[in-house]
């Protein structure tokens, strides 16, 4: 074995180590219920539960070395290129890239099938991707226990956003699965399994709307941190129902999940003030005055995406009253999102960073 | 005769219905995973397990895509490789450098971040089949376990950890048990391609 520091630079030549780049995607995610109850402030009191699934929207991110060029760039929906992280507006590729030591010669680029903030998870999908992306352009290979936390890490302690854990875990573990999360931070995984024709079954009885209204899961997320203490029953309660959401997934009753989604919904809706409201309203109300058996407002709320489950006879109507709703709120980026569950976390798709190779 | 037949039959019988039915739908997403990301699946074992090997690879490969629509219309690919994949490589691993490298020699040099090892083995203990397992590992790369007996060392290293529980030394049973696994995950992902193409997919 070639060692890293043997590939470095050498006296006369300049050696490098090319990497002919690392590709790493992470999925996006649904939360289902028992969002809320990954918050510290919660769960340091009683353990949180959250059941959600990643779903065939992916962030990428795209690690170039560029070793001729000194320079820090990041390109997302703007490009940057700075003679060093601190200058990065991006906060977390800049927290992430001061934390690991990395000072110049990269390229950083995302990529995402949807855009931000529709409540997808899909910031903490970007965070897992470039953790997992960084440690493998340092020659370190992280599973998926070490990705969520590296990621969560980032967020949460580096970045100082009012965030849970959930997504991250979502995002590295993939799936559909039933995380808990213990009041001395260790994580339990738990997949829920279901076969192929039940789970195409349950995809079948989903519908997605992005509602056009962005909003950063913090602003929402903020009120919902100091209500802590107030709702605590009802987060408890959200908690709780955890198990029986995941007996009726294995058995497929989809009207009782439909009716538990609401519930939860329900309960959310009183966890702050702008978990919602009246145009996400208006849009909920009209799936569920279509026949939809319940829904919810994907992430934190406050925007993003509405989904519902619904008898699948019932969605030509369900999708058509929520259009009309869109329409009559001028919500010109309102679309239906379809869907898809898989099974993959984040990934390292290709890894370029085999070969030493020799710059005369 | 009668008794001889009807008592290995009902061994046989009682390894069925105690299947780790959990580890083998692990098992199950995992490929389910790697098909997602066009990884590969790499399978290893010694003897009769490498025997199970090959014959899976062959009916996976043959079976899952050889049906239906056929390959032109996908771009996925859905491929599962016996390590080694000659003889030739076999014998030079073992004369050359010990036959503790026949496994993870080879698989040191075709295993990618995207892929995934299925690792074969009665007893779980088999050196060079840990090793490769040691291998996967390291590089965190997901591990399905099939073993036998009290499931060794493999079953402690395995993602999936499906484990045919038995006496020690029942290799007829453990084997015969795991050419049922091994054809229950060709099924799976058979059906489901086949459900797919009738449109069975929904939204």
């Amino acid at each position: 074995m070639i060692s890293r520091e043997d590939r470095q630079l050498t006296s006369g030549k300049l050696s490098f180590t090319i990497i002919f780049m690392i590709v790493v995607r992470a999925p996006m995610r649904i939360g289902f219920v028992g969002g809320g109850t990954d918050l510290p402030d919660f769960y340091h009191r009683y353990p949180g539960q959250v059941i959600s699934a990643t779903i065939d929207k992916f962030v990428h991110v795209v690690i170039n070395r560029t070793p001729l060029v000194d320079k820090i760039s990041a390109r997302y929906s703007i490009a940057e290129t700075v003679d060093s992280p601190n200058e990065l507006q991006h906060t977390r590729i800049k927290a992430a890239l001061l934390d690991l030591g990395i000072d110049k010669g990269l390229e950083i680029a995302s990529f995402a099938t949807l855009p931000v903030k529709t409540g997808l998870g899909s910031s903490s999908s970007f965070s897992v991707a470039l953790m997992k992306a960084l440690n493998a352009y340092l020659g370190k290979k992280l599973d998926k226990y070490e990705a969520a936390e590296a990621a969560a890490r980032l967020e949460i302690q580096l970045v100082g956003e009012p965030i849970g854990k959930q997504d991250q875990y979502a995002a590295s573990f993939g799936g559909l699965n039933m995380f808990k999360f213990n009041k001395d931070d260790s994580v339990e995984v738990k997949p829920i399994l279901l076969d192929y024709r039940k789970r195409l079954d349950l995809e079948n009885h989903i519908l997605l709307f992005f509602t056009g209204i962005t909003r950063a899961a913090s602003s929402v997320l903020t009120e919902q941190k100091s209500n802590i203490d107030k709702k605590f029953q009802t987060l408890k309660e959200m908690a709780d129902s955890i198990p029986e959401f995941s007996a009726m997934l294995l058995e497929g009753d989809f009207r009782s999940l439909g009716e538990m989604l609401h519930d939860g919904w329900l309960k959310k809706k009183t966890l702050a003030s702008n978990v919602s409201n009246q145009t996400i309203d208006k849009l909920y109300d009209a799936g569920m005055r279509s026949g939809a058996w319940g829904g919810k407002v994907t992430g934190a709320g406050g925007g993003g995406c509405v989904m519902f489950i619904s008898p699948v006879e019932k969605k030509a109507a369900v999708r058509d009253a929520v259009a009309r709703a869109a329409k009559e709120h001028d919500l010109k980026e309102f679309k239906e999102i379809p869907i898809h569950f898989v099974q993959s976390g984040a990934e390292i798709l290709y890894n370029g960073d085999q070969l030493p190779t020799t710059l005369a | 005769m009668e008794n001889y037949i009807r008592n290995f039959s009902s061994k046989v019988e009682s390894a069925l219905k105690n299947l780790p039915h959990e580890e083998i739908a692990k098992a199950l997403n995992i490929l389910q995973a790697v098909y997602e990301r066009d990884g590969r699946v790499y399978v290893f074992g010694n003897g009769g397990s490498l025997a199970l090997a090959t014959h899976w690879v062959s009916d996976f490969n043959k079976t899952v895509f050889g049906h239906s629509e056929g390959l032109e219309s996908r771009t996925k690919r859905f491929q599962a490789i016996r390590v080694p994949t000659t003889e030739e490589e076999l014998t030079a691993w073992a004369n050359d450098v010990g036959y503790d490298m026949v496994f993870a020699g080879p698989l040191q040099n075709y295993l990618q971040d995207a892929d995934v090892v299925i690792a074969i083995s009665s007893s779980g203990n088999s050196p060079n089949v840990i090793k490769a397992v040691e291998l996967a590992k390291a590089r965190k790369v997901a591990i399905i376990g099939i073993s036998g007996f009290d499931g060794g060392k493999l079953n402690e290293l395995a993602d999936a950890k499906i484990l045919v529980k038995t006496e020690k030394g029942q290799y007829g049973i453990v084997e015969g048990v795991h050419g049922v696994i091994l054809h229950l995950m060709t099924e799976y992902f058979k059906d489901y391609f086949d459900h797919l193409a009738d449109g069975g997919g929904g939204n």
